[in-house]
């Protein structure tokens, strides 16, 4: 299990150096995130939604928001190495399940450093009030890991396709729809201090993590080598 | 493991679609041998080394890893023996040298990792504390860190796509102590090539007539 996580941490380590050195996915994602969260805020604001109506359409927004800029950044992770002719050495070297672990971390993180900035941008921005801030960071957790082990395993797919972007959103949604769906929810009921809806969406968003983590364990090795 | 790896071919054929790269290839490289694969280009040299390294299957026909006493080894473990430098693998170029390294000598569990990778560079004429971006490099620099990082975790198989490419002539004449010093450490190595030179190392030669 340590050798596991040591090397699957030099997967991170080096994904997150090469990012920093060339922000491609930083951009792809803060770039949209901002400049629809922009659009949003200036378009509808805080006072154009009925007070009823707040906690469910502000959820979606929000979701929304996060959702697309996932879409426009997360596939990067298995392309770049095929673009850049490293995934075959990196095949040869280390075990796929070590590649997909790394893979995996370096999305989860990206996609929850984007939700640090862009979550209190919304909440200020759109006067979204959220009555368990605790329950709203378990489900902005859960629901980052579940869309990143999602998008992952989409991504080792679609790397070696030709129309890789097209491919990403379409295979990426049917996957993504439950969990958008629960993470509204879910964002819903803690926004308006539901504690049962928040414990029964993060339970579902947190099944499906779960499933889509046994689903990548098993088809990654087949689908990085062959 | 002891006594080196023996690598067996037989009767391997690879097509893409309707083209035939090769048919009915069959070889057989032992610890301390050198099998020079030659042909012209676009004959299959380069697919015939992905085939034997495991990274890609042959349309027809059988590779086996045979290691001494313990027999043979799982396709899947293939990759804890070798070692390999090809034109078309690609390290990072956004990390430096060392950062590359160390890199590839943590995701292969080589022990006392760092010491191992200074000692790498340094072999192949390469500064460690040289903190320029691998994409900085020149290309002759390029491939000496490409078989730093091939014998760097010690692999009993060597795999050389033609690994003299873009090296001077005093890395050439490196090039060739290192693979004879391999040689006598009992490596098994598969090289391909077109170099006169470099065919010579061969202890044994399959050549692909495209």
């Amino acid at each position: 299990m340590w050798r596991f996580l040591a090397e699957a941490g030099a997967v991170f380590v080096k994904d997150l150096r090469t990012e920093l050195r060339t922000r491609v996915a930083f951009n792809a994602l803060g770039l949209f995130a901002i400049t629809t969260l922009a659009a949003i805020s200036y378009t509808i604001g805080p006072y154009r939604i009925a007070q009823a109506d707040r906690p469910y359409l502000l959820s979606a927004l929000l979701w929304i928001v996060i959702f697309f800029a996932a879409m426009a950044g997360l596939d990067r992770s298995f392309v770049k190495e095929e673009d850049s002719h490293t995934a075959a050495l990196l095949r040869l070297s280390a075990r796929p399940l070590v590649v997909w672990g790394g893979k995996l971390l370096f999305n989860f993180v990206v996609l929850e450093l984007l939700m640090v900035i862009l979550v209190p941008l919304y909440v200020v921005l759109m006067g979204f009030q959220v009555l368990s801030v605790g329950g709203l960071i378990w489900i902005l957790l859960a629901g980052g890991y579940t869309l990143a082990v999602t998008t992952t395993i989409v991504a080792a797919i679609i790397a070696r396709a030709s129309s890789r972007g097209a491919l990403f959103s379409v295979l990426s949604l049917p996957l993504l729809l439950p969990l958008l769906i629960f993470v509204i929810q879910g964002t819903r009921a803690v926004a308006e201090g539901s504690a049962q809806g928040a414990g029964s969406a993060l339970r579902a968003v947190v099944s499906l993590g779960g499933v889509m983590t046994i689903v990548s364990i098993v088809l990654f090795p087949a689908v990085w080598n062959e | 493991m002891s006594g080196g790896i023996t690598i067996e071919f037989e009767e391997l054929a690879k097509r893409f679609d309707m083209r035939v790269v090769f048919r009915s290839v069959s070889g057989r490289v032992g610890p301390g041998e050198v099998l020079a694969i030659t042909g012209p280009n676009g004959s299959g040299k380069s697919t015939l080394v992905t085939i034997l390294c495991g990274l890609v299957r042959a349309t027809r026909g059988t590779v086996r890893y045979r290691a001494g006493s313990d027999g043979e080894i799982p396709r899947e473990s293939w990759r804890d023996h070798l070692g390999i430098v090809a034109p078309a693998m690609s390290l990072y170029e956004e990390l430096d040298a060392l950062e590359n390294l160390r890199f590839f000598a943590l995701v292969r569990g080589v022990r006392d990792a760092e010491k191992r990778c200074r000692a790498s560079l340094e072999r192949v004429g390469l500064d460690p504390e040289r903190k320029t971006q691998v994409r900085g490099f020149s290309t002759g620099m390029h491939q000496r860190l490409k078989i730093a990082q091939a014998i760097l975790h010690d692999p009993e198989v060597l795999f050389l796509d033609e690994p003299g490419a873009n090296l001077d002539p005093a890395g050439q004449g490196w090039l060739e102590e290192l693979v004879g010093g391999q040689r006598r450490a009992g490596k098994t190595i598969v090289l391909a090539t077109n170099d006169l030179r470099e065919m010579e190392w061969g202890t044994s030669r399959v050549a692909l007539s495209g």
